[in-house]
């Protein structure tokens, strides 16, 4: 399931099989955009990806660049080989990260730097490339260190 | 208008809990639901219903409903989902009997978690969970993960620190020791909680429930039937399930915070009971934390406090709230959430041994707590005066 071009990834990582609502959203990282989709009717973002606003209920929506900033909800790092891939990468860092731009969305996502993230922390996301094309969205430090 | 105390627990069953049961999950099933049945003094030619819960990994209830001989199958329920729906099957099966669609349901749960199916595999998610596409390209794909992630945000906010995730693992595991059904009977201490390996920081080997092969079996009727049945009748004071928001999604930023925070609420109001009033808890116990953010969020402590509760032995076996009496999923066994409602049951009929907490008269039952799913479910049980 791994692919030669992600061993570089500090983190093992698997295809996300994107689906009919989320396709934009995986088109644009590939393309270096962070995009998520704003809400016509009451201008809040939606996450994850899909028709229905869950605030106004208005099925319109644009997809626009988001500001690619936030801060350490949680982190975690997994020691346990919990598939056959996973087993050259342990152990492995992953953070949840709240968006500065609407903190109640909060992204699972790959760290970036050697030490241990810290809760809070403000954090800047990186586009990281991986297998087939794809570019995951990635977080550092704010001050890169 | 209230079901409450309408409808009552009248049999229970289960299988051995074991790492592998070299049967099917349709022997597993029907080896529990006709122990149930025996222990109601039914037979099972009597049922007209059956509910499970399942994620692709257990025998189909209508397969299971065949295999028992039931020819006139007035209800069924097939719900998709893990341990969050467990106690909603219950709740509905309640309903259902209530309002006289079916007579004797019996909720039931089979699985080879240990031997069969695992657990957090890996490969083309399922359709039913849209969200795994954002955490699966970053190996983020197992419940651990997803609890370890809420654990160390409640430790960062609150200060609950690792020793007390670990002493909820040592007072369950002093629990099972007075269990011959556990799967695990050897003390533990705090140092062996410390010197276990990590399985997701800040889980240790210890805060993770145990993976098995077994069946639990509910029987589901109406209180004025049980009555008439063999065993002193446990009844379904309140059920609860529900709530909404995923972690994922917005408008629920606070992942210290379970869905049980909202469901208690109506679950407690519902039967007419605090939390104060409640003699025995079971709190579905997949990890560690899981038993910290209901502490919590069922209302037996203040938020935040969960950890120094249990440290202060409140939930050990003669402590004021005596919680998984059994050893729970972290000692006896995992059955996805219906061992809490069979050693519930033991308690209320003051049928469990050594572990018995004196004169128990009402109990708590609970569901995963939301993570993960957004929703849980819920049951107050309460013994026939």
């Amino acid at each position: 399931m791994s692919d030669p071009s992600t061993h570089d990834l500090p983190f093992p990582s698997f295809a996300p099989y994107p689906d009919r609502d989320s396709e934009p959203y995986w088109a644009a990282l590939a393309e270096g955009s962070f995009q998520l989709q704003r809400c016509d009717e009451c201008s809040a973002l939606r996450w994850p990806p899909r028709a229905l606003c869950n605030r106004c209920h208005s099925f319109e929506s644009h997809w626009e660049d988001v500001a690619r900033t936030g801060r350490i909800v949680s982190w975690t790092r997994t020691h346990q080989v919990f598939a056959p891939d996973c087993r050259d990468k342990v152990p492995y860092l992953v953070v949840q990260v709240a968006l500065e731009e609407q903190n109640d969305i909060l992204l699972i996502g790959g760290w970036l730097a050697e030490r241990t993230p810290g809760v809070n922390e403000r954090v800047r996301m990186k586009l990281v490339e991986a297998a087939d094309g794809l570019r995951l969205p990635c977080w550092q430090p704010e001050d890169g260190v | 208008m209230s079901i409450r105390d309408q409808v009552a627990i009248a049999g229970i069953g289960c299988t051995e809990f074991s790492k592998n049961s070299g049967v099917s999950t349709l022997t597993l099933g029907t080896r529990a639901i006709v122990a149930a049945c025996q222990d109601a003094g039914l037979s099972p030619s009597e049922l007209d219903g059956v509910a499970t819960f399942r994620v692709g990994d257990s025998v189909l209830p209508a397969i299971l409903s065949q295999a028992l001989g039931i020819k006139n199958l007035r209800f069924f329920i097939d719900q998709f989902g893990g341990g969050s729906v467990s106690h909603s099957i219950i709740g509905q099966a309640a309903l259902a009997i209530h309002a006289g669609v079916a007579s004797h349901v019996v909720c039931y749960r089979a699985l080879n978690a240990r031997s069969e199916f695992r657990m957090g595999g890996i490969g083309r998610p399922l359709v039913d969970a849209v969200e795994t596409q954002y955490q699966a390209p970053f190996g983020y794909f197992t419940p651990p993960q997803q609890f370890a992630m809420a654990a160390r945000a409640h430790m960062e906010k609150y200060g609950t620190t690792e020793a007390q995730l670990g002493q909820v693992a040592v007072t369950q595991r002093a629990n099972a020791v007075l269990n011959e059904r556990a799967m695990m009977r050897e003390p533990i201490t705090l140092d062996d909680y410390f010197a276990a390996r990590w399985v997701v920081e800040p889980f240790r080997l210890f805060d993770c429930c145990l993976e098995t092969d077994a069946a639990v079996a509910i029987l589901v009727t109406s209180a004025e039937r049980a009555r008439d049945l063999r065993k002193t009748p446990v009844l379904i004071s309140g059920a609860a399930w529900g709530s909404g928001q995923t972690l994922y999604s917005n408008e629920q930023p606070d992942t210290t915070r379970s869905s049980a925070a909202e469901t208690s609420r109506r679950l407690f109001e519902m039967a007419g009971v605090e939390a104060s009033d409640i003699d025995v808890a079971q709190l579905y116990d997949c990890f560690t934390y899981s038993v910290l953010v209901q502490l919590e969020d069922y209302g037996f402590c203040k938020k935040g406090e969960g950890g120094a509760f249990v440290e202060s032995g409140a939930t050990a076996l003669r402590g004021s709230i005596p919680v998984n009496t059994h050893g729970g999923f972290l000692s006896e066994g995992y059955v996805h959430g219906l061992n809490h409602v069979y050693e519930s049951v033991s308690q209320l009929r003051h049928d469990a041994g050594k572990r018995q907490v004196d004169g128990a008269q009402t109990a708590l039952s609970t569901a995963q707590p939301g993570y993960v799913s957004g929703n849980t479910s819920a049951l107050v049980l309460r013994r026939d005066a």
